[in-house]
């Protein structure tokens, strides 16, 4: 079995915890409690016939990513950079924050998730991924799981 | 008739001596030419040679130039002194530093001990009891002292928090967790203080302490339950370090999960009786 580093990183408020709370416990509160510092836990996803250990690590929120301890990112094998759909600050810096997150992790996997789906209709949310300054990778529900497997799923097949 | 006569016969004459003569020397001379200016040619007859100077200068550079680049060395030394001072210093200077700490926390320990002994009301019922009861009176202190477990260990890649190989005496939440928490705490701590070259040593709640360790690419961290003195510990931390200059060395690399290897040898060194007076130090 072999094991990979996670990083759940994005602005304050986008929903990491609710990501990271789903996927790992497939639970989800509407609670906001601040992350403070980190939290780790661990998820095996059986991938063809390999087993991975995803060792999420889920970062306390930040407005820009160059306010987060470089340290947490050491030995990471994937970045995923969350923003809230419904909030446009949350990606405003998608593009200076992405390019931050490659020097750090210069060959790493990098995803780009918008989160919270749930709160628009399909055409309120094309036309917000429209204004995206960068590809989205994948769009998600914490709260009704909506492809929140399947992002971990398509980051652990890149891994392995 | 006088040759003299004839100098553009003589000059042929000459020239033809010449040709007779020369004729060997000039073939050769042209192949020599030939050979200089064809750097194909040039190379097989020259490479053989600076091939075979140069399997000697391997075999006897050390003879040969040993004076010379210990000079060089030497130089090289002497004028950057403060650049190798500016390297090692930290290390050397953190060292030192919890060398003296540790002295200091051993000898306070053992002045308090003392003191205590001495004079407290314990201490004098404890020697009355001895005398009364027959039971020596280092028998008793130690009955009173609640002995520390070392209860598990890790070994975890320093960068990542991948847990290498663990052992322990009880099952306790998912060991691959902890390591990772434990890596964010430290990353937390000596990220959040700034302070250069200096390592998170002890996590300590209650009755329990987490000594940690850490090496260049991992750390050590133990997990220990109980009362822990100064020697205790500082035996603790050097098992982990003969742990890494002695049984590391012998593990198959890159360090790895998938290898069982370490765990086992995590259990044999650190827990097998399950106290630390019976760890390897």
């Amino acid at each position: 079995m072999t094991s990979k580093k996670i990083i759940l990183t994005g602005s304050f408020g986008v929903g990491k915890t609710s990501l990271f709370n789903q996927f790992i416990f497939s639970k989800f509160s509407d609670k906001y409690l601040t992350t403070i510092g980190v939290k780790v836990n661990k998820k095996t996803l059986n991938i063809r016939e390999h087993q991975v250990n995803l060792l999420v690590w889920d970062i306390a929120g930040e407005v820009s990513q160059d306010k987060v301890p470089t340290s947490y990112f050491l030995g990471a094998s994937g970045i995923i950079y969350v923003f809230d759909l419904t909030r446009p600050l949350t990606y405003k810096g998608l593009v200076t924050d992405i390019d931050y997150l490659k020097q750090l992790l210069p060959g790493g996997v990098i995803k780009i998730v918008g989160n919270k789906k749930d709160l628009l209709n399909e055409s309120e949310l094309n036309e917000i991924l429209g204004h995206v300054d960068l590809p989205v990778n994948i769009t998600t529900s914490a709260k009704t799981g909506e492809n929140v497997e399947q992002l971990f799923i398509d980051l652990a097949t890149e891994l392995i | 008739m006088s040759n003299t006569n004839h100098p553009i016969m003589d000059e042929a004459l000459l020239d033809r001596l010449k040709e007779i003569l020369l004729k060997d020397d000039r073939q050769e001379l042209a192949e020599i030419k030939k050979i200089l200016e064809s750097r194909q040619h040039l190379s097989e007859k020259v490479s053989p040679i600076i091939e075979e100077h140069l399997s000697l200068l391997k075999e006897n550079f050390s003879t040969e130039y040993e004076e010379t680049i210990n000079k060089l060395i030497e130089v090289k030394l002497e004028n950057s002194q403060e650049q190798i001072l500016d390297t090692i210093y930290p290390a050397l200077g953190t060292m030192i530093k919890k060398y003296v700490t540790l002295q200091l926390e051993t000898l306070k320990e053992s002045i308090d001990g003392t003191v205590k002994n001495t004079l407290s009301f314990t201490a004098i019922r404890r020697k009355f009891k001895s005398v009364f009861t027959g039971v020596d009176e280092s028998d008793l202190i130690l009955s009173n002292v609640r002995s520390a477990n070392m209860e598990e260990i890790f070994l975890i890649e320093r960068n990542s928090g991948i847990l290498l190989g663990t052992a322990s005496i009880k099952k306790t939440i998912d060991q691959d967790v902890i390591a990772g928490m434990l890596t964010a705490i430290k990353s937390f701590v000596e990220d959040a203080f700034k302070r250069e070259s200096l390592e998170l040593e002890m996590i300590e709640y209650g009755g329990y302490k987490i000594l940690i360790q850490t090496f260049y690419s991992y750390y050590i961290a133990a997990a220990v339950d109980g009362t822990l003195t100064t020697l205790e510990k500082q035996n603790i931390l050097q098992s982990m370090h003969d742990f890494a200059s002695k049984e590391i060395p012998n593990i198959p690399k890159p360090l790895s999960n998938e290898n069982e290897l370490i765990s086992s040898k995590l259990k044999d060194y650190f827990i097998k009786g399950n106290t630390i007076a019976s760890t390897k130090y």
